[in-house]
């Protein structure tokens, strides 16, 4: 009996064991997932100030009205990593220009995810609030789609091509127009010269 | 005692079950650095070939027949190999590889078009089963009375030189005697496209635009028009360019109205398609930019080889210099007739136009979030005007082409 209870325990503890590994499997995984979707929830605490903020220079592209062309205006984010630097450069084109050219992106849009393949293409998944830029037909679907494709292929050389998903899914088009179905490569013939 | 083994057991079972599922195919496609291997093996049944494909990782597929090709489109992440034994069919002639910009194209080639097919799938292992079966066999006694006797033998045909390149365009061109001009009014249904300030919808507008220019064309020329809706439904957009190539039209002509957040922004503007082509498969199209220098020698269907085949989604890019020139036209002809602001002839990714095997563009005609414009399309008076300038482009553009 008591032979057999020993054998129990010992059986008891390898499976312990197991279920340890297994779980540190699970959860490990898990956290990986994880830290790939938060974003620093507030820039800019006592932490990261310690830290020494570096800053790095990037380039966005609006719309103007008299031309209907992109025109550069610079900005500031945080070096990071690239998902990360990405994704402040499309919240920067959320916020909008700062003169007076429009904006391309509805303001209440928000960055899901950004994910960089190690080909080059960059998935850019937006909230459904990015559907309201086709209330302004072909063109708004154009402002839309060219200010994130060639802010980020400007920016990164990482990033070659700029694939649009909307809340998580493959879009045909915003609103009927502009082919979301193929990646896009940046087209600066759309920016002023 | 026992009892506790056995619920320690189904836990450790339930975990185990856990930690297989959690991975997302994208972690898992990164975690396995080993890139995919398709294993293919072809073997005849009486009526018809099997295609045995299998893999050592699960894939996301679809497929479709596209005349006597069948196109297995597999998603994967990583990249993907082909492994494949020698093997002689009576239906199937070969099993290639091919890759487009977002996947991989198992392209399997049959003898004729005239085959069914029906597959099977498993999961891990991974395996896909197709079988094909020849229509012919079943139908024999009708198709020989109905199809020509060419028709079998088409898909056999010589690669195409220069000579027979001729011969089969003269074909094409006695097959279709009466031409085409397919009118796709924007939007519609549910989708009403962009609205003005007095409550305009540009799925109204264009849809009576577009029945204007269908009785301007008929009345001075002898071309059959075919509209991509007739009435206030909503169509797909892969669907009015399939509509265009179903009827096989010669020209593409879709109609909207531009929106913008600034209410007096104006003006008319005529696109075509861009390509946002990657280098690979621009070189590919220059294939088809070079023999399409005349309106009605398109492509022959059978010419798309493994390759072309791919692009069929793409059509358009086998057009782009008569679009061009197609939308060059009707902005000429919109500026002199509307007297509105010229924005130009653009190129953008339209999705409507990809598909379209035959000139295409895409006309905005003014900005219905304009008042003014707005006040302006509900007119009948503009709208026949409007109609009139894009009668007046296409009838240029055709006279460049037409032959006497």
């Amino acid at each position: 009996m008591k032979r057999k209870k020993k054998k129990l325990t010992t059986l008891l503890i390898l499976l312990l064991i197991l279920i340890i590994v297994v779980m540190v499997f699970f959860f490990g995984s898990r956290k990986e997932k994880i830290k790939h979707l938060t974003r620093p929830a507030v820039p800019g605490t006592a932490a990261t100030q310690t830290k020494e903020v570096q800053l790095k220079k990037v380039t966005l592209f609006f719309l103007s009205e008299s031309d209907d062309l992109l025109h550069p205006e610079e900005r500031e984010i945080q070096v990071s990593n690239l998902n990360e630097e990405a994704e402040a450069v499309v919240e920067e084109l959320i916020k909008g220009s700062r003169s007076g050219k429009l904006n391309p992106l509805p303001e209440n849009t928000r960055v899901r995810q950004i994910f960089v393949t190690s080909e080059g293409t960059a998935y850019v998944d937006l909230s459904r609030h990015l559907l309201e830029a086709s209330y302004y037909g072909s063109s708004g679907e154009m402002a839309a789609v060219y200010s994130i494709v060639n802010s980020l292929a400007y920016n990164f050389k990482e990033i070659k091509r700029v694939s649009l998903l909307v809340e998580g899914n493959e879009r045909e088009t915003l609103g009927g127009h502009i082919d979301l179905s193929r990646p896009f490569l940046p087209d600066y013939t759309l920016v002023a010269r | 005692m026992p009892k506790l083994l056995k619920s320690v057991l189904i836990i450790f079972i339930f975990f185990f079950g856990l930690s297989l599922m959690v991975p997302t195919p994208l972690q898992a496609q990164k975690s396995k650095k080993s890139i995919p291997t398709l294993k293919v093996t072809v073997e005849d049944f009486s009526g018809g070939s099997r295609l045995r494909i299998t893999s050592d990782q699960n894939l996301v597929f679809s497929i479709r027949k596209s005349g006597y090709v069948l196109v297995i489109t597999f998603r994967a992440l990583l990249g993907l190999k082909i492994e494949k034994q020698s093997f002689s069919s009576q239906l199937i002639t070969s099993v290639d590889l091919a890759k487009s910009p977002e996947a991989y194209l198992l392209m399997v080639k049959a003898r004729t078009e005239n085959f069914n097919f029906s597959h099977n799938a498993r999961k891990s292992p991974f395996e896909i089963i197709v079988e094909l079966k020849n229509k012919e066999d079943t139908k024999r006694a009708e198709t020989a009375a109905a199809a020509p006797a060419d028709k079998t033998l088409e898909p056999t045909a010589t690669p195409p030189t220069t000579a027979t390149e001729t011969t089969l365009n003269q074909k094409e061109s006695s097959r279709k005697q009466v031409k085409t001009i397919v009118i796709d009014p924007g939007h519609g249904g549910n989708e009403s496209g962009a609205k003005g300030i007095y409550g305009t919808l540009e799925k109204d507008i264009t849809l009576a635009v577009s029945k204007k220019l269908k009785e301007e064309i008929e009345r001075g020329l002898k071309y059959r028009v075919v509209l991509t809706r007739e009435a206030d439904v909503s169509v797909p957009l892969e669907r009015r360019a399939a509509i265009a190539n179903n009827n096989k039209a010669d020209l593409f002509l879709s109609i909207h109205l531009n929106g913008s957040r600034r209410v007096n922004a104006s003006g008319s503007e005529t696109f075509f398609l861009s390509l946002n082509a990657t280098d690979e498969e621009a070189r590919r199209l220059a294939y088809f930019e070079n023999n399409s220098e005349e309106l009605g020698s398109r492509v022959p269907e059978k010419d798309f080889d493994d390759l072309k085949l791919i692009l069929w989604d793409m059509a358009q890019s086998a057009y782009l210099k008569q679009s061009s020139q197609l939308a060059e036209f009707v902005q000429l002809e919109l500026n002199e007739l509307l007297n509105t602001r010229n924005r130009g002839v653009k190129q953008a990714p339209f999705k409507v136009l990809t598909g379209a095997a035959c000139p295409a563009i895409l006309v905005e005609v003014a900005f219905i979030t304009n008042p003014e414009e707005e006040k302006l399309l509900q007119s009948e008076d503009f709208q026949s005007k409007v109609a009139e300038a894009i009668y007046r482009g296409l009838n240029r553009f055709l006279q460049l082409y037409e032959k006497p």
